[in-house]
């Protein structure tokens, strides 16, 4: 294997690392929970900047690049410290967002949040370098490590593996819980779940705040790799493959989403690199964006419940039968349409 | 200084008002929270400059961004949306639709027409001095014509059958249903004049704007969004108030403030809102309703 492509799959698998990170965040919050989180990029941002002004140091004077709140800090803190970020944004836009709306007013709140995160950031200057972004980041551990650039690029697969572990450990103890009934209960019928004590709007922000805490980390962990961040790179469209990607590979379910995250924002886009390079500049782009908007149409026309569906939860309890016969299935909110 | 600013502000409201009364009555009707709307009122707005340059009077570009806004999101509903709805999607999926299509749209507007900005072929011509306001011509136009839209919108919805339908199905479609209306075809006249006013805004926004590029339409949609919600969903007249209020706040803000910080008033204002009565100021009631087709 040359080297360069060993630079390269290296580069992809941090990605594809950071992806499925992201993918479990977003999962936890719509698949489990049914809370359509149309900014979940700001919360990767929000890890990131915070992660990346904890590397930089403290902000001198003249330099070229201007933020707020440098600091020194030693390798694992900055990205515990992103995570804690997003966790922080969370509860502040979910305390607005998740109160007694509508979940589509919800989802619109959420969109224009983004819209307006990018907006804030971007012209901004003072706060994070605005349009240009912040650059230099020093990688964590290169200048002790002393390895090789394409070594170096290994030997951060391996850290992102652990902190996908860790990650995934995470969700997993919350899915397999009954926390995780809980929140699938609020997003299958919310009255019911209120109804039998659940504290629904508790639950969502919970849920939210875990994911937003994911995203935090999955953004440090990505500009601690790439060394820059700017508002380019999180628009509300990146929003929107990490959906696809919970679509294509099945929602509410672990495995499919690391499986959507391995296939539309690695293989899909990644894969497009390869192609011959056509038209004028920016073209390939917005085909590319228009074909990750069709593949989440026909994936919701043909296979709603993605490749790897969430599992059927049936529960056996002796004398219930006859009482559930006339009920409907609990996961039909997409079947079932008592409107025609 | 502050008159300079509350006539920009009535300019913004004027367009905003059309804007966000599509958006609503698409809204109210359907209960789609179609997020492509923004993207639709770009594509007209394509469409009406690609008539001027093949020669006709920008003014006809006005009507001719208007009827495609109107034909496009007849056909968007008919051959996207409701089939969906048909097979079973939610008001949840529904989103992800819309904002797919979005998507979509969004970016075959920038590879048809590339990453630049367009310049609007409508002059703002000569300076008119209104009770010590400055518009220009073009201002007032835009004015009257969205006056007139809204006037003549209130009419169909207060006076005829259509309207009258239409406000049934938007309070409760299944009931409306049984006693005797077509809801289909209400629906349909909804997308038909939701997409009208978005068409006619999309075009006055880049007259007003004087340039525009292929995400001009969706970056409108966060005072759009506000206006409505702040006039309560489906609420018309509220609608108009709110496009007001966002259209003077956001004009105040730019004159005294800063520009860049527009989009960010109409924002706080959606969530003052949102925070106090998330129903709006008219509405009495949020309901929980699911998507109608």
């Amino acid at each position: 294997m040359s080297l360069a492509w060993s630079f390269y799959i290296a580069t992809v698998l941090v990605y594809l690392g950071v992806d499925v990170m992201a993918c479990w965040g977003l999962n936890l919050q719509y698949g489990y929970t049914g809370i359509l989180n149309f900014s979940f990029i700001i919360y990767q941002s929000a890890g990131a900047y915070t992660a990346a002004v904890l590397t930089l140091g403290p902000n001198t004077a003249g330099s070229f690049q201007q933020y707020i709140g440098g600091a020194n800090l030693p390798f694992p803190l900055p990205v515990i410290a992103g995570g804690i970020a997003g966790g922080l944004l969370s509860a502040v836009v979910g305390a607005i967002a998740l109160r007694r709306l509508r979940s589509d007013y919800q989802a619109m709140v959420f969109l224009v949040i983004s819209l307006i995160a990018t907006a804030v950031v971007t012209d901004d200057v003072g706060l994070f370098n605005g349009p240009a972004g912040l650059s230099l980041i020093p990688q964590p551990m290169s200048t002790v490590l002393n390895l090789s650039l394409v070594g170096y690029r290994w030997f951060y697969v391996g850290l992102t593996a652990v902190i996908c572990l860790i990650v995934y450990a995470f969700v997993w103890r919350i899915t397999s819980a009954p926390l995780g009934r809980s929140f699938r209960a609020v997003r299958d019928h919310e009255q019911a779940a209120a109804a039998l004590g659940k504290n629904v709007t508790g639950l969502r922000m919970t849920s939210f705040i875990a994911g937003g805490v994911i995203a935090g980390i999955s953004g440090a962990v990505l500009v601690e790799f790439i060394s820059a961040w700017s508002p380019g790179g999180w628009l509300y469209q990146e929003t929107f493959v990490l959906f696809t990607a919970l679509i294509v590979g099945g929602t509410a379910n672990n495995a499919g989403a690391a499986l959507g995250a391995l296939l539309v924002p690695v293989a899909f886009l990644e894969g497009s690199r390869f192609l011959p390079q056509f038209g004028p500049p920016g073209l390939i782009d917005a085909l590319q964006w228009v074909a990750v908007g069709l593949v989440t149409l026909v994936f919701l026309w043909f296979r709603p419940r993605g490749l790897l569906p969430e599992r059927r939860r049936i529960i056996q309890v002796p004398g219930l039968q006859q009482a559930r016969t006339g009920l409907p299935r609990p996961f039909d909110y997409e079947k079932t349409a008592e409107t025609r | 200084m502050f008159l300079h600013a509350i006539g920009f502000g009535i300019v913004t409201a004027a367009v905003l008002a059309l804007a966000a009364v599509g958006f609503t009555v698409q809204f109210g009707v359907t209960n789609i929270l179609n997020l492509a709307y923004g993207d639709v009122m770009t594509a007209s707005a394509f469409v009406a400059y690609a008539s001027d340059s093949a020669g006709l009077n920008p003014w006809w570009g006005m009507v001719i961004g208007g009827l495609f806004g109107a034909v496009f999101s007849v056909l968007l509903n008919r051959f996207l949306y409701t089939p969906f709805i048909r097979r079973g999607a939610r008001l949840f999926t529904m989103i992800i639709v819309t904002i797919a299509v979005a998507l979509i749209l969004q970016n075959c507007l920038q590879a048809i027409w590339g990453p630049d900005f367009y310049s609007a072929n409508i002059s703002a011509g000569a300076t008119v001095r209104v009770l010590g306001m400055v518009f220009t011509t073009t201002q007032l136009i835009l004015i009257a014509i969205a006056a007139v839209t809204l006037a003549a919108l209130h009419g169909l919805l207060r006076y005829t059958r259509l309207g009258k339908a239409m406000r049934a199905t938007a309070s409760d479609p299944a009931l409306a249903r049984n006693c005797g209306v077509q809801t289909r075809r209400v629906i349909d006249g909804a997308w038909l004049l939701s997409g009208l006013l978005c068409g006619l805004a999309g075009v006055a926004l880049v007259t007003e704007l004087g340039s525009f590029e292929f995400t001009t339409g969706s970056e409108f949609l966060v005072p759009v969004i506000a206006a409505a919600v702040l006039g309560g969903v489906g609420y018309p007249y509220g609608a108009m108030l709110g496009a007001l209020v966002i259209g003077l706040a956001t004009e105040l803000a730019a004159t005294y403030f800063n520009p860049t910080y527009k989009d960010v008033v109409a924002f706080l204002v959606l969530i003052v809102v949102l925070l106090l009565r998330p129903q709006g100021i008219f509405a009495d009631v949020a309901t929980q309703k699911e998507v109608a087709a």
